[in-house]
């Protein structure tokens, strides 16, 4: 229900198409309410079935009965004990799905599943129905009421003098008759009434009814921070695996190859040059050490640049410094400010450095910026990371490179906002813990 | 002597090529993954192929897989495996049906020119060249450890350079001894494993790898 409170709202509250929803949740509720008082009852029934057919009931006294009910009640109980979770998950998950579909209430499924407590629910459905029935009551039989007076002419247009039962409605504090045309304005307000009020009875019958759902079904507080707590292990655990892959590949592809032709080189030079004596190539001995050695100098460099991406080792002497190292990298114009009390765990400041280092690179990438503004402060429990550039914005918070960041960031318990409009300018606010 | 060299940094490859034409050997193609080698060995099959391992596009062991298809397809054409690393079961693979005409080596031994020519010789000419430390690899995680225990240090080493495929002259210049001396120790190493004495280079190399590996 949208728009300001009032009494136009109340009237057309049971025109609204959530309305409609709510009176299709209610009707479940109650057929699963009946669901639920009629399994214990399922059994005896059927028993009670086979004993009428087989005419068992019609001899004088029954005899069969009592000692088949003996069996039975026990037998009840027996099944019950063991298929009670089965059935209260079937209908915890049946009911979790239609309040996602109808109502929009996503109740994410508790680990480990739930046993009793999922009877527990279904246990509840009992009285979720009252206010779930009588508000579905109330709508439907209050279009009926309502539509009383329009109907009156089609149907009692009999000859006069014929005498006629009254008609009658029906409303939640038991029939109204009606014997004459006016009558049946006094049913339809009744109707009007039960109209009007059956959007709250439904609202209360589906919010106790998702309440229960999220206290009975949903994942508790500790298991909710156990799922955050295994995700967040199982990235780290994905990112350290890649990460050693990265550098493996960057190893094998680079330094080592490098290392392998500088031998190469070498080891033809040594040829070239010969054991002892004069030399019988002087000239390609001097171009292949020529090369070998640039090939060492190569191989220095592309260690370098690994080494830094493993650990800066600037980051050794801090944030501000190596915030300010890597702001002078950058092809767009960095402007860092740090303001810290105290200098954060070594693993947040990796985090943080890391962060930086990519946002930069976005930025440079995609913003076409002519500035960036690079800013940490923090508190002693907590660190924030805000980079501003005055590019051309629409950066993708969903994005593979941003989400990869808020995943690798909430491994830590840190959070990360993005505000990117079209047309710039850019803000991301990324925080963090200042100890893990 | 015409080979092939399938190598995906190029740094490597023009070394390579720069090595072996000022050795004489002709080079007749180099490329840079595995589907550009089978055309290359289709087209014009060579002496010999030299295989890096890992190789676009997925960078794992494609430079394997075609090393093994060509041993099948053209038995003629030697095969040298070529990689950064050792892993035994490569070579196990490599040499599942015959250990003639095969090497694997590790890119390092380029920097002993005169080695490396040996063993891209070798394994052209039908021999085997197995990089020591493959077979350092095999022998330690071989299953006959009673009776490599029963050998002697010199045996040992003379067992070792067998694996790697080397002649018994080979040997003997290695070890810097005489080749009666070779043939010595390797009748002894023969008789203490319980193996069938063999002359030619190659049934003699399968041999002791199927003792020592299984």
């Amino acid at each position: 229900m949208t728009g300001k409170n009032g009494p136009m709202t109340a009237l057309r509250a049971p025109f609204t198409t959530l309305a409609l929803r709510r009176l299709v949740f209610c009707v479940a509720g109650v057929v699963g309410a009946v669901a639920v008082l009629a399994v214990p009852a399922l059994i005896p029934s059927a028993a009670a079935l086979i004993l009428q057919v087989t005419g068992a009931f019609d001899e004088e006294p029954a005899p069969v009965v009592a000692p088949v009910f003996l069996v039975l009640f026990p037998l009840t109980l027996v099944a019950l004990a063991f298929l009670a979770a089965p059935l209260g998950r079937a209908m915890g998950t049946a009911q979790r799905a239609l309040a996602d579909r109808l109502l929009g209430e996503r109740v994410e499924p508790a680990v480990p599943r739930p046993g009793w407590r999922a009877v527990g629910y279904s246990l509840l459905k009992i009285p979720l129905a009252i206010p779930q029935g009588y508000g579905a009551f109330c709508y439907v039989f209050g279009v009926v009421n309502l539509s009383y007076p329009v109907w009156w002419p089609l149907f009692r247009n009999h000859p006069p003098g014929t005498t006629l039962e009254p008609v009658r409605a029906l409303t939640p504090f038991g029939f109204l008759e009606a014997q004459t045309f006016s009558r049946t304005f006094v049913i339809a307000a009744a109707g009007l009434a039960m109209l009007l009020i059956a959007p709250w009875l439904m609202r209360a019958g589906t919010v106790l009814d998702v309440a229960s759902m999220r206290w009975l079904l949903g994942p508790r507080g500790l298991d909710e921070r156990l799922r955050r707590l295994q995700a967040g292990r199982a990235q780290a655990i994905d990112d350290a695996a890649a990460m050693m892959r990265r550098l493996e590949r960057d190893l094998h592809d680079g330094a080592q190859i490098r290392l392998a032709t500088l031998a190469m080189n070498l080891g033809m030079a040594t040829e070239k040059l010969g054991t002892d004596g004069p030399a019988p190539d002087l000239a390609q001995a001097r171009e292949l050490v020529a090369l070998a050695h640039q090939g060492a100098k190569d191989a220095l460099a592309e260690l370098r640049d690994l080494v830094r991406g493993i650990h800066p080792p600037v980051l050794d002497n801090g944030l501000a410094d190596a915030l300010t190292t890597l702001a002078t990298g950058s092809a767009i114009p960095v402007s860092v400010r740090v303001g810290l009390p105290d200098r954060p765990a070594p693993a947040i400041e990796t985090i943080a450095y890391f962060c930086a280092a990519e946002l930069l690179a976005n930025a440079a990438k995609h913003s076409r910026a002519q500035r960036i503004t690079l800013a940490v402060n923090g508190t002693a429990d907590h660190l924030t990371l805000t980079t501003t550039d005055d590019g051309t914005g629409g950066a993708d918070a969903n994005g593979p490179g941003l989400s990869g960041l808020a995943r690798r960031i909430a491994v830590v318990d840190g959070t990360m906002q993005v505000s990117s409009p079209v047309g710039g300018p850019t803000r991301i606010v990324i925080e963090l813990p200042t100890h893990v | 002597m015409r080979v092939v060299i399938a190598e995906d940094a190029a740094m490597m490859r023009e070394g390579l090529v720069r090595l072996l034409t000022d050795r004489g050997f002709d080079v007749s193609a180099a490329v840079a993954d595995a589907e550009a080698l089978r055309s290359a060995i289709e087209a014009d099959p060579p002496d010999v192929a030299i295989i890096d391992i890992r190789m676009p596009p997925t960078h794992t062991d494609e430079g394997l897989r075609a090393a093994i298809d060509i041993r099948r397809d053209h038995p003629t054409v030697g095969v040298l495996v070529f990689s950064q690393y050792v892993e035994t079961r490569y070579a196990t693979r490599l040499l599942a049906d015959r250990p003639t005409g095969v090497g694997y080596l590790l890119k390092d031994r380029v920097a002993d020119v005169a080695d490396f020519v040996d063993a891209l010789t070798r394994v052209a000419s039908g021999g085997t060249a197995l990089d020591p430390e493959v077979v350092g690899h095999l022998m330690r995680a071989g299953r006959d450890t009673a009776g490599l225990a029963s050998l002697t240090p010199r045996e040992r080493e003379v067992l070792a350079l067998m694996a790697e495929g080397r002649s018994n002259a080979g040997i003997a210049a290695a070890l810097v001894i005489t080749p009666g001396v070779v043939e010595k120790h390797v009748a002894n190493i023969f008789a203490k494993l319980g193996l069938p004495a063999s002359d030619t280079d190659n049934r003699r190399v399968l041999a002791v790898l199927r003792h020592v590996s299984g």
